[in-house]
C-alpha cells in the first residue's frame, strides 16, 4: 500500500494519511442499534461541520454512541485532530438553528433536483461503499439507487485525453455496460465523459460522482450528459450538501468515493500528475482491484498508467474482453452485421484497425492519393466507423472494432 | 475674368473628373481655393505662386478665387497644381488661346521652380478623364508609362509648366507618349516552392484546391511544422491576372502609391501578408485620406493572415464585409465610398496558446477554458466563411521524398481556373460569396448525399453550400465535367472540426 506514493507524484496521496487503526475506523463500529430516521438530521448537521471528515465522524460516533447524543454533548469537538479553525463557530451556528431545521433545509434543496439524503445507516447506502473504511457518513444522491446494486467498475483518467484514451474509454465502458456492469466515474471532461457517454449509449447504467453539490453540476458542460445518465437508470452522487457554496471542489475525496463504489478501478489514461492516480491510490488502499491501460511509452498522457503497471500496482488491460474476464464477467459481445464497404474504404479502415494513424501515415501504406484518402476518410466518418477527435489522427470507433477486419 | 481647366481627383481607388474654375476679379490681392479642398490642396497656393513666378509668368495682383467642382466632393492631394496654375494664367489673359482647355486634362504637382512632379493614382485619374470623354491628358514626365496603360486617350508627358503652357497655346505641342508593350507575365521569383515543404500532404492538397477555386483556407497546427511556409507557397501557384483584372489591380496599387512607375501594369496576382499588429484601417483601408488597405491590395489575389488569432478582433471582424461583398465600403460624413477587395483569405494559427492542443507528440500546457477562449477569437461569422480547414501535421511521419514542385501544381490550378471561367465567368469560391450568391448546381442524387452528410456532421446550410463549391473545384482540378460523390466526400474532409 505504501508503495503507491512512490509511484505517484501527484498531491498528497491518501496513503500518507495515518493508517486507520481499529479504534478509529468504521469497520468495527457497531451501528446496529441506531434508528436511521431518528439519526438522519444529526448526521446531516454533523457532516456540515467544516473539516470534520469520515474518520473524525467515526470517532465521534464511537465516543458518544450516536449522533443525537453527540450533538447534545458539550465536548463534541474535543480530541478531534485537524479541524479547521472556524469549526467551533460553525458548530455553534448550526446548533442555534437546530439539527432538524438544518436537515430540513438540505432536504428542501435536494428536492429541487430530485435528490435524497443517504446516510451510512440507510439500507439504500451503496453496499460497496458500506464495506469501505473510512466511508463517507452522509451522501446526496439522485437517480435510481438500484444502479448501486449491480457490480460496478470505475473508469477514470485524465481530462486532457488523447484520441487513444477516448477511444479506449468508450470501448471499455461499452463492453462493461453491455455485460450489465455499472460504470462509475467522475463526470469530468475527457476520459470520464467518454466512459459515461458510451455506457449510456450502450443502454447501461452509469454512476457519476460529483466534486460539487448535486444542484451545481461540475463541469456545467456535462449537465446534459448527467440528464442522460439519470434517464438511462443511472445515478449521481455527491458528498457535498446541496446549497453549499464550495470553493475549490474537493477532487481527492470525490476520487475516494469513486474507488469505494467500484469492485475494480480502470485507469485509462493518466499523465504523471493526474487526479486519476489519486483514485488509483484510493483503490489500492480500499483493496479494490486496480487495472491500467498501457499506452505508448512516448506518450505523456499514458505515463502514469505505464508506471502503475511497471510498479506492479495495477494489472494490465490488454482488451475489453480480457478486462471482463479478469473481474469475473464473460463478454456478452453481440455479433454485428458487417457493413458494406467499398475497397478503398475497407483498405483504410483495415489500416486504422491496426493502429490509429494520421493522413500522413496512411498515405504510404495505403498507396492512395491524398484526394482519394480524404474522401474515403469522410465516408468512414459519416458511417461512424472512424473519428479524429478533433486532431490529425484518425481512430476506428467501437462500431468499426466490432466489424473486425474487413475483407 | 473666368477660366476653366480640367483635372481629376482620387476617391478611394477611383478617379473622378474635376473642373477647376478660376475667377480673377478686382479687389484686394488674394488667392482662395474652395470646393472642400484639404490641406494639401490649400498649400497648392504657395506652390502655384512660386512656380508661376519662376516660370516667367505673373500672378496677377487681383482677387483670385479657385473652385474645384463638384464642390461637395472632398479633395486632397497635389494633382490639381498644374490645372490651377494654368487656370490662373487663362483667367488673367496670359494664355492667348484657350480652346484646348476644354479638351485636355491637366495632372501634376508643381515644384517651386515650375517643374512637374509625379502624383499618385495616375492610372485611375487618367481612366476617369478618358471615361469623361476627354481626348488628351498632360501628366508629369515619369508618369506616362502608368498613364498609357489606359487606352483611348492621348498621354502628353511634360517636365515644366512652361511646356504645358506652350502646348496649350499651340506654340510647341507636346509629343504624345506611345504605350509600351505590356510585359509578359513571368512566374514570381523568390517565393517558396512546394518542393521545399516537408510532408503536409493534406495541406498541399487543400492549398491547391483553395487557390484553384479562390476559396478561403484555414490552417491550424502546432508551432514550427511549416504552416507559414505552406501558406506562402500560394503565391507561386496563383495564375497570372486576366487583362481586365490587371488594370483593376494596378489602379489600386497606383492609388496606394505602391506602383513601380517603370513597370506599372501588374500581371502577378497579389499575395499580401500583413503582420498581426496591423491596424483595422491599414487592413481594410480608410484614414483621413482614404487609401486602400491590405484587403484591397490583395484584390484578385491572396490575403494571408499568419498567427490569425493574434490580429485585433475588430480588424478580423472588418474582413467580413469584403469576404461577403468583394469590396470595402468606407463610410464618411460626405457619403460612402467603395474599394474593390475580392481576395482569397488564408489564415494560419495555433489551436491553443501553447500550440500543442491535439498533438500526439507533446502535451498541451493550456487549461481547457484558455484554449477555448483562444480559438474563440475567430468569430463565428468569420469561421463560416472559411471554406477549407486543415490541421497541419508534425512532419515526423512525413514522406521526405518526391514532393511535387509548385510549377506542376500551378499548371493544374491554371487549367481548373480556365474551366471555371469558361463555365460560369467567375471562380467557384466567388459563386457562393456575397448577397447574390448562386448555388453550385449538383445532380439531385449528390444534393441528397450532401444533405445527408450535413445532418451527420451537423453542418449549416451555408457550410453545405461552400462544401458544394469546394467539391466543384475538386472536380475541376480532376478535369471532370460533373461533380461526383467522391469529390463531395473529399470536400467534407476539409470541414472545420467541432473541436477546432
Amino acid at each position: 500500500m505504501i508503495g503507491v506514493s512512490a509511484g505517484v507524484d501527484a498531491g498528497p496521496p491518501p496513503t500518507r494519511t495515518p493508517a486507520v487503526d481499529e479504534r478509529t475506523g468504521w469497520r468495527d463500529l457497531d451501528l446496529g442499534g441506531l434508528d436511521p430516521d431518528d439519526e438522519r438530521p444529526f448526521w446531516v448537521a454533523l457532516s456540515l461541520v467544516p473539516g470534520l471528515g469520515p474518520v473524525g465522524f467515526a470517532r465521534i460516533l464511537r465516543r458518544h454512541g450516536s449522533a443525537r447524543a453527540a450533538w447534545a454533548s458539550r465536548s463534541l469537538l474535543d480530541g478531534l485532530p485537524r479541524l479547521v479553525p472556524d469549526a467551533p463557530l460553525a458548530l455553534r451556528r448550526l446548533r442555534q438553528r437546530g439539527a432538524p431545521a438544518v436537515a430540513r433545509r438540505v432536504a428542501a434543496n435536494l428536492a429541487q433536483v430530485q435528490g435524497s439524503i443517504v446516510t451510512a445507516l440507510d439500507p439504500a447506502y451503496p453496499p460497496a461503499l458500506g464495506m469501505a473504511d473510512p466511508r463517507p457518513p452522509v451522501l446526496y444522491a439522485s437517480g435510481d439507487m438500484a444502479a448501486f446494486a449491480a457490480p460496478a467498475v470505475a473508469i477514470v483518467g485524465t481530462r486532457r485525453a488523447t484520441g487513444y484514451g477516448r477511444s479506449v474509454a468508450q470501448e471499455l465502458a461499452d463492453e462493461l455496460a453491455r455485460a450489465g456492469v455499472t460504470v462509475v466515474s467522475g463526470l469530468a471532461i475527457g476520459i470520464d465523459g467518454e466512459a459515461h457517454g458510451a455506457a449510456v449509449a450502450a443502454g447501461g447504467r452509469s454512476v457519476g460522482v460529483l466534486p460539487s453539490p448535486l444542484d451545481r453540476i461540475y463541469p456545467p458542460r456535462h449537465r446534459e450528459l448527467a440528464d442522460r445518465m439519470i434517464a438511462a437508470g443511472g445515478a449521481l452522487l455527491s458528498e457535498v450538501a446541496p446549497g453549499t457554496v464550495i470553493g475549490r471542489p474537493d477532487f481527492a475525496r470525490r476520487n475516494r468515493i469513486i474507488a469505494g463504489l467500484a469492485q475494480a478501478v480502470v485507469v485509462v489514461e493518466a499523465p504523471d500528475r493526474s487526479g486519476a492516480l489519486l483514485t488509483a491510490a484510493a483503490a489500492v488502499q480500499l483493496e479494490r482491484e486496480l487495472f491500467a491501460v498501457p499506452g505508448p511509452i512516448d506518450s505523456l498522457a499514458s505515463r502514469g498508467c505505464n508506471r502503475l503497471i511497471a510498479d506492479q500496482l495495477a494489472a494490465v488491460v490488454t482488451s475489453s474482453a480480457g478486462l471482463l474476464t479478469s473481474i469475473g464477467l464473460a463478454s456478452r459481445r453481440l455479433p454485428i452485421s458487417v457493413a458494406t464497404l467499398s475497397d478503398p474504404e475497407a483498405r483504410v479502415l483495415y489500416r486504422l484497425l491496426e493502429k490509429p494513424r494520421s493522413v500522413e501515415e496512411l498515405l504510404p501504406i495505403t498507396g492512395m492519393a491524398t484526394a482519394a484518402l480524404a474522401s474515403a476518410l469522410t465516408l468512414l466518418e459519416a458511417r461512424g466507423l472512424v473519428t479524429a477527435y478533433g486532431g490529425a489522427t484518425f481512430h476506428p470507433t467501437l462500431a468499426a472494432r466490432r466489424i473486425g477486419q474487413p475483407r | 475674368m473666368l477660366a476653366q481647366t480640367l483635372s481629376a481627383s482620387l476617391l478611394g481607388v477611383d478617379g473622378v473628373p474635376v473642373r477647376v474654375e478660376v475667377d480673377v476679379a478686382f479687389g484686394l490681392p488674394s488667392l482662395t481655393i474652395v470646393g472642400l479642398a484639404g490641406s494639401q490642396v490649400q498649400e497648392a497656393r504657395e506652390r502655384v505662386r512660386s512656380a508661376l513666378r519662376n516660370s516667367g509668368f505673373e500672378l496677377p495682383a487681383r482677387r483670385i478665387t479657385v473652385n474645384l467642382a463638384p464642390a461637395d466632393l472632398p479633395k486632397d492631394g497635389t494633382a490639381y497644381d498644374v490645372a490651377i496654375a494654368v487656370g490662373i494664367l487663362a483667367a488673367s489673359g496670359q494664355l492667348p488661346d484657350d480652346t484646348h482647355l476644354a479638351k485636355v486634362a491637366l495632372l501634376g504637382e508643381l515644384a517651386l521652380d515650375g517643374s512637374l512632379r509625379p502624383v499618385i493614382g495616375v492610372m485611375s485619374l487618367v481612366a476617369a478623364a478618358q471615361a469623361a470623354g476627354i481626348v488628351a491628358v498632360v501628366v508629369p514626365a515619369g508618369d506616362e508609362t502608368e498613364a498609357t496603360c489606359i487606352a483611348g486617350i492621348d498621354v502628353l508627358p511634360a517636365t515644366r509648366l512652361g511646356d504645358v503652357v506652350a502646348h496649350l497655346a499651340g506654340v510647341r505641342p507636346l509629343p504624345a507618349a506611345t504605350p509600351s508593350a505590356a510585359p509578359a507575365w513571368a512566374p514570381p521569383v523568390g517565393v517558396p516552392d512546394l518542393a521545399d515543404v516537408i510532408g503536409q500532404a493534406t495541406g498541399r492538397r487543400a492549398l491547391e484546391i483553395a487557390v484553384a477555386g479562390r476559396h478561403n483556407l484555414a490552417i491550424s497546427g502546432p508551432p514550427g511544422v511549416g504552416k507559414t511556409l505552406l501558406a506562402r507557397c500560394a503565391e507561386g501557384l496563383l495564375p497570372p491576372l486576366e487583362d481586365h483584372e490587371a488594370s483593376e489591380v494596378s489602379r489600386i496599387y497606383s492609388a496606394a502609391g505602391l506602383l513601380d512607375r517603370r513597370r506599372p501594369l501588374i500581371r502577378q496576382r497579389p499575395f499580401r501578408a500583413p503582420h498581426h499588429t496591423v491596424s483595422t484601417q491599414a487592413l481594410v483601408g480608410g484614414g483621413p485620406r482614404v487609401r486602400p488597405g491590405e484587403a484591397s491590395l490583395a484584390h484578385r489575389g491572396v490575403l494571408f493572415l499568419d498567427e490569425a488569432l493574434h490580429f485585433r478582433a475588430d480588424a478580423l471582424d472588418a474582413l467580413r464585409q469584403p469576404l461577403e461583398a468583394g469590396s470595402v465600403t468606407i463610410a464618411r460624413v460626405e457619403g460612402a465610398l467603395a474599394m474593390p477587395a475580392r481576395f482569397s483569405l488564408l489564415v494560419a494559427f495555433n489551436p491553443c496558446p501553447c500550440g500543442w492542443l491535439g498533438s500526439s507528440s507533446r502535451r498541451c500546457q493550456c487549461d481547457e477554458g484558455q484554449a477555448r477562449r483562444y480559438a474563440g477569437r475567430l468569430s463565428g461569422p468569420l469561421r463560416d466563411r472559411l471554406d477549407l480547414w486543415i490541421t497541419a501535421e508534425e512532419p515526423r511521419h512525413a514522406n521526405l521524398d518526391g514532393a511535387e514542385p509548385s510549377s506542376a501544381v500551378a499548371s493544374r490550378v491554371r487549367a481548373a481556373w480556365h474551366r471555371q471561367l469558361a463555365r460560369q465567368g467567375v471562380a467557384n469560391g466567388e459563386l457562393v460569396a456575397g448577397p447574390q450568391a448562386g448555388a453550385v448546381e449538383l445532380p439531385a442524387l449528390l444534393e441528397t448525399l450532401l444533405r445527408r452528410r450535413g445532418v451527420k456532421f451537423h453542418l449549416s446550410p451555408r457550410r453545405l453550400q461552400r462544401t458544394a463549391a469546394v467539391a466543384r473545384t475538386i472536380a475541376d482540378l480532376a478535369g471532370d465535367e460533373g461533380v461526383r460523390g467522391e469529390h463531395i466526400d473529399e470536400a467534407l474532409h476539409y470541414r472545420p472540426e467541432a473541436a477546432a
